[in-house]
């Protein structure tokens, strides 16, 4: 593989990646792949339903069948027999409490057959890239070939938990066994018990080992990269002017299949678009809001975060050789990807790490990339990737580089708007970030593409696409 | 002992004491497993049934050893079904088939009488479970015990109703005493077959076990080994509603006024066995046990209840159209791709993913397959809240669903179903498409109702594999389905179809590829009589009563605004260009058509439709924009009668002579579940048989001759086609 040649012919690579000298070593997966073309991972189809705020049309979905959806018609379309389908991977991060595996239940429910396993993963904002590169992996190790990967969050259904002091109620009150002893433990009954639970979104957008919420690890970034209100609200602005564009063009109808949602009321039209795309947005209404996470000096706004979201991304990923066997003509090849760990009060910066980690396996610049989807989780993030992109000294003091990795030129990224307009169903927006970069290969006339994302948890995940000969 | 005497033994019959199998687990214990010999699949309580249990029981009542019996199928999940239809069928003297019923009925009683609870010695146990009706269900019945197979194939219930006749066998007595009068009214007279569970809760079995342990169970509770308490829920109840002659009167009102409106009287089983239900808590069993007997003979020798039988015969018969000249079921098809989603592709496409095909529906515009989702969603929905289905079993009904504007996803469906437009080229061209995108062994269906088949089939590749699989609106009401042989056509193709019929729950027809197949073509001369006795004066409503009255589930002219007065003269159109004159349509609604009074989809047709209650429209009289008619009407209702049944009686004639269906039955069975043709009458030809074929020629010859027939340009439609001339002129009928 390409990646491997360049690797040795670049001297500078040779420090990277915060490794002690004794530890250094090739990025895994790339090291083992066959270097026969027709054993290159592709991403031989794929395709997602609209994205939906969360609470709105898509609120009566349960994950399981909301993947499926996506599932299913990914398999019709691709015509792709179910039972030849080595392994369902489906990245969620919150999944239903009746379906702990959730992979399973979507597999199952998309018409794939029982003798077909299927597992979940988690990697949190991440979930949908780790259901594609545990794929790659596992192809790379020669551990099947062909792989249904799912990415679907329905963050409409992230519950209300009782708290401690209810759930220690109910406890005893079922082990209570006479009449006194019940009697006993409804005289504890306190109403706070039950007018207090935890909300389960809330405390899973929190890092337990920081305790900030995410929101808050963007403004440490706004303060330490000096972003501003408006540039935020500027930049989410663009996010929302963007993705309208590409909505009106039909460039984001192509990668989308419209979903008719159960609960919908008889005679409703199926969705077909993202609805988080705000066509009226104003630079004048975004100033307006008022800081949401840290009052009052705060940079970070509702309009400037993304949005709370549902949908579900299907990708198939096999090899070249197998693609071309089953008549598709895939999307990308996967060239490389990479994961890295940061500090988790300041998870946004995670797509530098990352970043500079694939490039390194790619053999590849920034200056190389023509399409950027770096998700958007907040506008203040962004920028500070941007920054920290072109930074020298940042490289020299984080990546072990002399030089910055390389600008992200704004023309480049994000081209059809990202998370603030199409919204961040945490468990697909991964997959979803891989198939608008997939289609932005060609979209774009580009070579290659780079899809980034920041994680809870302070890690950042990076995936460099390449474009296939036709 | 019991008296079979001089009763016919089928021609397989076993010899005697080896239709039941003895298995002695313990000294005290005996299994009684019902295993004849021939009858390998499924058993049913014929002529050696019963001499054999006979033998056994007298056997078991001369032991002074056993203490337990346990009555039990071949297998867990398998018993029996029920007496031997065919052989009550077959009974060609009457006293043969009382003394089936009443040597049937003394059996059960002398195994209730071996039980406990009959004052026997022996504690006796039923392990039944798969499909346990009739007669199954009631020596299940005479058991001091019943335990049910937990699973869910199992069934249990009484449905002698729906052949004419009743629980006989002890049913009608001992089922009331078991679970209640309200309970067993509603169980008889339905002819419902209940699941596991809810006959546990009605009381009408006493334990459910899973069917690998059913045995055990049953053994355990035999010997006294398991407490089984009898299901007695009745308490208060028995006092105040089962022995309480006043709570009895109302009862039996109340449910004799149900079966009245269900009815219309025309069925006398429900009401015959409604009293004996009603009163068998307050009387003594041997009494209500002759009563029974007394009233269910006349039954059994109607014409009603042979006419049921027959077609339940030949709906069973219809069934085997799926099964390959190999014996096996043709292969399932598991994927099926349905075009065109309006009424008819969508609701055809929501009963595949329900019955567990995956379902592709494609059509061009997005809004017709969003309402199409919606109606699926609607239907299951209803059914999962009216617990027919269970929450996981909804959900994949759902997910089988799919829909796509784009042409794409085809390339696993083994079916190709059309219901486009029906214009022969469009049909041609969506058909041909699909063929370049679908399996290339892929089925050819096409759900036209006006078209050839071999039309369709001329411009594709491979036609063997071009089909027509008729569905009638509504497709989920209506159980026919007609399969269209084209000259080309496989044999393994229509096996494969008809088998896709019997999985949706239809029952298939293979009817010859002639304009209008066979029920359009009957209901052509029908439907356009009704109209031209409209237009001479008639009132409507008076014609449709008459027809209600006949045992049509509705009236010609409600049936055509139902149908819409466009889809109507559409189909008219097309068989008068098909068949001349005999055929020719009345343009007499022409004025309704055009000022857009399509029926019942419109708001107004014939009638007037308002919406009702529960979004069903309501008739409100008849449109004053009918246009005016001629008249004074002076026909008699009978007249009115033979116009319409014999113009469809004559035209069914002739199919029979072009060979459209295989033969009468299957002509009769496509009467009766495609147009809805009296059922108890057992059928159009059924029916000529019974009015009698030289009357019926006597009587076209009249209508021929009638004034405003004589001559007109449908006046053939009343010549008696020649080989009902010929059939009459020979003494025959239709059936003989």
């Amino acid at each position: 593989m390409g990646s491997l040649r360049a690797r040795s012919m670049d001297p500078e690579d040779s420090g990277g990646f915060n490794l002690p000298a004794g530890r250094r070593k090739r990025p895994g997966w790339n090291g083992i792949v066959n270097r026969d073309p027709d054993r290159r991972v592709v991403l031989a189809a794929g395709l997602r339903l609209p994205q939906a705020r969360a609470g709105g049309v898509f609120a009566a979905e349960d994950a399981a069948h909301l993947g499926a959806a996506a599932a299913r018609e990914l398999l019709a379309r691709a015509g792709v027999d179910p039972a030849s389908v080595d392994e369902t991977i489906a990245g969620c991060v919150g999944p239903p409490h009746d379906q702990a595996n959730v992979g399973r239940v979507i597999a199952l429910r998309a018409g794939v057959p029982r003798h077909v396993p299927a597992h979940t993963v988690n990697r949190n904002c991440a979930s949908g890239l780790e259901a594609v590169t545990t794929a790659a992996t596992r192809i790379a190790a020669g551990e099947g070939e062909l792989f249904l990967c799912v990415g679907v969050e329905v963050m409409s259904a992230y519950p209300l938990v009782y708290n401690r002091a209810a759930t220690k109620f109910f406890a005893r009150m079922m082990r209570a066994k006479t009449l006194g002893q019940r009697l006993g433990v409804l005289a504890s009954f306190r109403p706070p018990m039950f007018f207090a639970p935890r909300v389960a979104l809330t405390e899973g957008l929190t890092d337990p080992v920081s305790g900030l919420i995410m929101g808050s690890t963007a403004e440490v970034l706004a303060r330490e990269f000096g972003v501003t209100r408006e540039e935020a609200d500027a930049y989410a602005l663009a996010s929302h002017r963007r993705a309208r564009a590409a909505r009106e063009s039909g460039r984001l109808a192509r990668e989308i299949v419209p979903h008719v949602p159960p609960g919908a009321k008889p005679g409703a039209r199926a969705v077909e678009h993202d609805d988080g795309i705000r066509d009226d947005q104003t630079i004048e209404a975004l100033a307006k809001l008022r800081p949401y996470f840290e009052k009052p000096d705060g940079v970070v706004t509702v309009g400037n975060s993304c949005g709370l979201t549902d949908s579900a991304t299907a990708l198939l990923v096999t090899t070249a050789g197998r693609a071309r066997a089953l008549g598709l003509a895939p999307l990308a090849a996967l060239r490389s990807f990479a994961w890295a760990g940061c500090d988790p009060a300041r998870m946004g910066l995670g797509p530098v790490f990352a970043t500079a980690k694939a490039l390194a396996a790619a053999g590849v610049a920034m200056a190389d990339i023509g399409a950027i989807e770096l998700n958007e989780a907040f506008a203040v993030q962004v920028l500070a990737c941007q920054k920290a992109f072109a930074s020298d000294s940042f490289a020299r003091a984080h990546l072990g580089r002399e030089k910055a990795l390389g600008e992200l030129h704004p023309g480049r990224l994000n081209p059809n708007g990202g998370a603030i307009a199409l919204g961040h169903p945490v468990g697909a927006t991964a997959a979803r970030l891989l198939l608008t970069a997939a289609h932005e290969l060609a979209a774009g006339d580009h070579a290659l593409a780079l899809a980034t994302l920041c994680i809870g948890g302070g890690q950042g995940g990076a995936a460099v696409l390449e474009r296939m000969a036709r | 002992m019991i008296d079979l005497a001089g009763i016919p033994l089928p021609a397989d019959a076993p010899p005697p004491g080896t239709c039941w199998r003895i298995e002695r687990p313990a000294p005290e214990l005996v299994r009684l497993h019902l295993d004849p010999p021939h009858r390998p699949k499924l058993a049913v309580f014929d002529v050696p049934v019963l001499r054999d249990l006979d033998l056994a029981l007298a056997a078991l009542a001369a032991d002074p050893a056993l203490r337990g019996l346990v009555i039990a199928g071949r297998e867990p999940l398998s018993f029996a079904g029920g007496a031997d239809i065919e052989t009550i069928a077959r009974f060609a003297e009457k006293e043969h088939a009382e003394k089936f019923v009443r040597e049937g009925q003394a059996l059960f009683e002398r195994l209730h009488r071996l039980g406990r609870e009959g004052g026997g010695r022996l504690c006796t146990v039923a392990a039944v479970g798969g499909a346990v009706p009739g007669g199954a269900c009631e020596i299940a019945l005479a058991c001091d015990r019943l335990v049910l197979a937990d699973d869910p194939k199992t069934r249990i219930g009484l449905p002698e109703v729906l052949l004419g006749i009743f629980p006989a066998w002890g049913g009608s007595q001992r089922l009331p005493r078991r679970i209640g009068v309200p309970a067993a009214l509603d169980s008889i007279l339905a002819g419902k077959l209940h699941p596991a569970k809810r006959a546990l809760r009605l009381g009408l079995a006493d334990r459910l076990a899973k069917p690998a342990y059913l045995w055990r169970v049953a053994e355990e509770i035999a010997r006294g080994g398991i407490a089984c308490p009898r299901r007695e829920r009745r308490g208060w109840r028995l006092w105040l509603v089962d022995r309480n002659p006043l709570a009895g009167a109302a009862i039996a009102h109340l449910a004799r006024r149900g079966v009245m409106k269900e009815t219309k009287g025309q069925y006398p089983a429900p009401l015959a066995v409604l009293p004996l239900v009603v009163r068998a808590p307050r009387m003594r069993l041997a009494t209500g046990l002759a009563a029974e007997l007394a009233a269910v003979g006349p039954l059994a020798a109607s014409d009603v209840s042979k006419s049921l039988v027959n077609l339940f015969l030949l709906s069973e018969a219809a069934k085997k159209l799926g099964v390959g000249p190999d014996g096996e079921k043709a292969p399932r098809i598991a994927r099926a791709a349905v075009i065109g989603a309006g009424v008819m592709g969508g609701g055809i496409a929501s009963l595949l993913a329900e019955k567990g095909v995956e379902a592709r529906l494609h059509d061009l515009e997005p809004a017709a397959l969003d309402a199409a989702v919606h109606a699926h969603r609607r239907e299951i929905e209803r059914k999962r809240k009216r617990r027919r289905i269970e929450r996981p079993e909804a959900d994949a009904a759902l997910d089988r669903l799919e829909v796509t504007r784009a042409p794409v996803g085809f390339a696993r469906c083994e079916l190709v179903l059309e219901a486009v437009a029906e214009r022969l080229e469009v049909k041609r061209a969506v058909l041909g498409r699909l063929a370049t995108l679908a399996r290339p062994d892929a089925i050819l269906a096409t759900n036209t109702s006006s078209l050839a088949v071999d039309a369709i089939a001329a411009s594709l590749p491979r036609p063997e594999r071009v089909v027509g699989m008729h569905f009638f609106n509504p497709v989920r009401r209506m159980p026919l389905v007609e399969i269209v042989r084209g000259t080309a056509t496989d044999p393994g193709v229509i096996a494969r179809v008809a088998r896709l019929a019997v999985d949706l729950g239809k029952t298939p027809v293979v009817v010859k590829d002639v304009p209008g197949f066979l029920v359009n073509r009957l209901l052509g001369p029908y439907l356009d009589e009704a109209l031209r006795l409209v237009e001479m004066g008639a009132d409507p409503a008076a014609i449709d009563r008459a027809l209600v009255d006949f045992g049509m589930p509705m009236g010609p002219c409600e049936l055509v605004d139902e149908v819409g007065l466009d889809i109507a003269a559409h189909a008219g159109a097309s068989l008068a260009a098909a068949y001349g004159g005999r055929m020719a349509a009345t343009g007499f609604l022409g004025p309704l058509l055009a000022a857009g009074h399509l029926g019942k989809k419109s708001g107004a047709g014939i009638y007037l439709w308002k919406p009702g209650p529960a979004g069903r429209p309501a008739n409100g009289g008849v449109n004053p924009a009918l246009p005016s008619r001629r008249g004074p009407f002076t026909l008699t209702m009978v007249e009115v009668l033979d116009r319409l049944v014999l113009a469809m009686g004559n035209e069914a004639a002739r199919c029979l002579e072009d060979a459209v269906v295989a033969g009468p039955r299957e002509l009769d069975l496509a009467t009766v579940f495609g147009t809805g043709f009296a059922p108890f009458r057992g059928g159009l030809l059924r029916h000529a048989d019974a009015v009698g074929l030289a009357e019926i020629v006597e009587r076209l010859e009249r209508l021929h001759a009638a004034p405003d027939v004589a001559g007109s340009e449908r006046a053939e439609r009343f010549a008696p086609a020649a080989s009902l001339v010929e059939r009459a002129r020979a003494g025959r009928s239709f059936h003989g």
